[in-house]
């Protein structure tokens, strides 16, 4: 019994097994990065949409529309690494010779000085910048309705007391349009976690890929413990996982709600 | 558009040390005993981890490992994310037309099909027979190109998985590399054998290069005609590969 216990006690805690919880960082870092990218864009793109001048308001519309509709998957393959392509075409363009262009036979990039060696910190970053830009189109028309539901008598009033057009904007309009947006945005959070698990197609060891490596069934006693494909048992573990940030999420946007929703509005509490 | 030009410069500046490299990279799939594996400590190990390491100390280099699904490997390689495989990979003509190779640190290799004991498999007229292969390796394109009509070809993306399914029931048979199937029919205890006959495809297994890298071909070559020699090479494949070899020595 107590020799079991052990056995698994130090199975469990090996270097592969700590490695995967360490890995939970990526996951955590990406969907907060990617959230507070996706406000920002949302933000953004619904200030665009806003706009009076007609060519920012069609930009507004075409980034939530066109956005929104392709599919997350597609979006994260996709944006790093034309992103990736696009730095290297600028700085091909910086740096490179005719002599080592001349020099270079692969098809991609121009010269070899110009490669970028992508690792995990740029995957990450680039992953949350693409999550940012998928999620944040929702939350544009997220913001976009909680703006318009700003009653126009409160800007009025804001108006009436002198208030220059971006302090309405900012102290009034926006400050409010929180407590309108908040359940909104709680659901784009939701979406981001969950496609939080889509990290490991960047090559990004993260929760995802160390699961399926550490459930993958093993043969030979030389590899470590031979078992059988386990991968379910690890899967139920990231289910856990999510399910707890989830729970967590959701009282955290219940205690943000109240915190914005404080001496604003009576109809918001419900 | 402001903030993705922002961003774009946010990451342009992180990014930037990382333009510089002077040491190799090597990638790896990580999930292919023993020719590469990750082990208990969570790095990777095995047969073309010690060679590799070998070859780089022979050739003077300086190796970092890098794990990469094996089927986005060639890809990522000609995108420039490292800069080369040791991953069981055979060389081919069809992979020689978008990759090189050194020359082969293990010899050719005989495919082998495997299924549970008892299945009875006509082979010379393979029929209604459910096949699992590895996607993008050669024993798929082999039973892509010759076993496909009348029976069913089910791709894994790794060996690992293609294996589990056999245990469990859901396809009827195997065709991978020998050497592979070898320890763990070995392991197995019954449970899996050997059927039907060998077959014989892929030209042994190297490293896969860029084209254009010439110079650092030439130095693998060196050193793993030099690793040959001394008898490195045969001594890890005895190591990692019960009852195999020796092939490079007498």
């Amino acid at each position: 019994m107590f020799d079991d216990i052990a056995f698994w006690v130090s199975y469990l805690t090996n270097g592969k097994h700590l490695t995967w919880y360490a890995s939970f960082q990526f996951t955590i870092i990406a969907a907060l990065l990617g959230g507070a990218l996706a406000v920002i864009f949302g933000l953004t793109g619904a200030t665009l949409k806003n706009s009076r001048f007609w060519p920012l308001r069609m930009i507004g519309t075409v980034y939530s529309a066109i956005v929104r509709g392709v599919p997350d998957v597609l979006f994260f393959l996709f944006f790093p690494l034309a992103f990736e392509q696009g730095v290297e075409w600028f700085v091909a363009s910086q740096v490179c010779t005719p002599e080592m262009i001349a020099a270079q036979s692969a098809p991609w990039p121009p010269c070899k000085e110009a490669n970028w060696f992508l690792g995990t910190p740029e995957y990450l970053i680039l992953a949350s910048v693409s999550l940012g830009l998928v999620y944040g189109a929702f939350a544009t028309n997220v913001i976009h309705g909680a703006m318009r539901s700003v009653p126009a008598g409160q800007l009025e009033a804001a108006r009436a007391y002198g208030m220059s057009e971006s302090q309405v904007l900012w102290r009034v309009h926006i400050r409010q349009m929180w407590v309108y947006a908040l359940p909104g945005l709680s659901n784009v959070w939701m979406l981001i976690i969950k496609a939080t698990s889509l990290l490991s197609l960047l090559q990004i060891a993260d929760i995802v890929l160390w699961a399926d490596r550490l459930g993958a069934p093993n043969f030979l006693p030389t590899v470590g413990l031979v078992h059988d494909d386990w991968r379910w048992r690890y899967y139920l573990v990231l289910f856990v996982f999510y399910i707890l940030v989830t729970w967590l999420s959701e009282r955290a946007f219940d205690a943000i709600t109240r915190r914005v929703g404080r001496g604003i509005l009576s109809e918001a509490h419900g | 558009m402001k903030n993705v030009l922002l961003a774009a410069a946010a990451v342009l500046a992180l990014g930037a040390p990382a333009f510089a490299q002077e040491n190799v990279r090597i990638a790896t799939e990580g999930a292919y005993a023993p020719w590469n594996f990750l082990n208990d400590a969570g790095e990777p190990a095995g047969f073309e981890i010690d060679l590799g390491n070998a070859i780089c100390e022979k050739a003077g280099l300086t190796c970092e490992w890098i794990l990469n699904d094996w089927d986005s490997m060639i890809p990522n390689m000609l995108a420039g994310n490292y800069d080369m495989l040791m991953a069981g990979m055979s060389i081919t003509e069809e992979r020689q037309q978008t990759i090189d190779f050194t020359q082969n640190y293990f010899p050719p290799d005989p495919s082998k099909f495997v299924a549970a004991p008892g299945a009875n498999f006509d082979f010379a007229n393979l029929q209604g027979a459910r096949i699992g292969v590895q996607s993008g390796t050669i024993q798929a394109a082999y039973a892509e190109a010759n076993l496909a009509e009348g029976n069913t070809i089910v791709s894994f993306a790794t060996a690992d998985q293609n294996m589990a399914d056999l245990m469990a029931g859901n396809i009827d048979t195997i065709l991978a590399d020998g050497a592979y199937l070898e320890p763990i029919v070995t392991a197995a205890n019954g449970a899996i054998e050997f059927v039907g006959e060998d077959v014989l495809i892929g030209g042994g297994v190297g490293a896969g290069l860029r084209k254009e890298d010439t110079e650092l071909k030439a130095k693998l070559d060196e050193a793993i005609t030099a690793l040959k020699a001394d008898g490195t090479v045969d001594k890890l494949i005895g190591q990692w590969f019960e009852g195999q070899g020796p092939f490079f020595t007498e």
